[in-house]
């Protein structure tokens, strides 16, 4: 009986966890039309100051938030 | 001319054939000309849900290479005279579909029937694309579980990419059915609510069909549940299809049980 107060009911589980999925599952490259754009214009920017290699960006998705990660990497040949 | 419904769901084992089956026939009665069409090739089953597994001749594929026409290959109804069916292919595989001979077969019968119901093969490969390229409207089914809507969306996806409809500027317009509610599991949180999957999926609601044991009882006879007056599925199919023949018919809210609240009343004399 206590329970039934305690426990998280599972069909809201099964809509959160679909939200989620479904939602990554439409992105992919169509949440973010302007990546490689985004992409292009890092690479120039640091290249004023630093030879590059390339970028990679990454997203990640946990519950509610979303993060974008950005990595550049450099050229050490071309400092 | 008539209207062209694909129906499709991702995955497979959802209903969808039952779906079709039960559609076509209501449609027939309320009076229009309808043809069903099994897409599913090498995997044919329309047939045996409408009975007519022994009438089959020639298919839809021989329809499609002119080794038959439509009036040779459509078979007729045992129960209603509005209702035609037209078999898949059971030896040949989805590769041998071009847009081109769908296209030619659509067009023919979009001309001669006032419905043209397609059963999608499950999956979003290339004979899912052919049934969804020209179709005008789909119903898109699924059961209130986690897999079955996610597949479901992406279908849906495919849909609104790959129709010929969208490609000319316009829309296809989307139905979703809610197949296999359990009325108890609803109330009781363990399943999802029809609001919340229509939440999710973002499409209209065109009908929900109750878990029913008598959809079995049916498919063994071959005789769709829609003509077994005592069957809750079947009823909800008879809604659904007037609704599809423009038909105002209210939403029957199947997530409230009347066996719950029966049980419970029962449970205090036990």
């Amino acid at each position: 009986m206590f329970d039934f107060w305690k426990k998280k009911k599972s069909a809201s589980v099964a809509k959160d966890r679909l939200s989620i999925a479904i939602m990554s599952d439409r992105g992919g490259r169509d949440i973010y039309p302007f990546m490689d754009e985004l992409k292009q214009e890092i690479v120039d920017v640091v290249k004023k100051y630093i030879g590059v290699r390339g970028v990679e960006i990454k997203k990640e998705i946990d519950g509610d938030w979303e993060a974008i990660s950005i990595d550049v990497f450099l050229d050490r040949n071309n400092v | 001319m008539g209207i062209v419904i694909a129906v499709i769901s991702g995955k497979g084992g959802v209903g969808k054939t039952t779906a079709v089956a039960n559609l076509g026939l209501g449609v027939a009665m309320n009076g229009k000309k309808c043809a069903v069409v099994d897409f599913d090739i090498g995997q044919r089953n329309l047939d045996m849900i409408l009975g007519l597994e022994n009438r089959v001749v020639y298919d839809m594929v021989q329809v499609m290479d002119g080794e038959a026409t439509v009036k040779q290959a459509i078979i007729k109804s045992k129960v209603n005279e509005n209702l035609h069916f037209l078999a898949a292919s059971q030896s040949k595989d989805k590769s041998v579909l071009s847009s081109q001979k769908v296209y030619k077969l659509v067009k023919e019968l979009k001309d001669t029937y006032d419905y043209v119901i397609l059963d999608s093969p499950a999956g979003i490969e290339s004979g899912f694309e052919h049934t969804i390229e020209f179709a005008d409207a789909a119903i898109i089914v699924v059961n209130p579980e986690v897999s079955s809507i996610r597949d479901a969306d992406r279908a849906i996806g495919i849909l609104d990419s790959k129709s010929q409809k969208v490609k000319d500027g316009g829309e296809v317009a989307k139905y979703l059915i809610i197949n296999r509610i359990v009325a108890d599991m609803v109330q009781s949180g363990e399943m999802l609510k029809s609001e919340d999957i229509l939440d999710i999926l973002d499409i209209k609601l065109v009908g929900k069909v109750p878990e029913d044991n008598g959809v079995i009882d049916a498919s063994n006879q071959g005789k769709p549940v829609i003509l077994d007056k005592h069957s809750i599925a079947g009823q909800a199919y008879k809604r659904i299809s007037a609704r599809l023949c423009g038909k105002k018919v209210d939403m029957k809210d199947i997530e409230v049980s009347d066996s719950s609240l029966f049980k419970k009343i029962a449970g205090i004399f036990k």
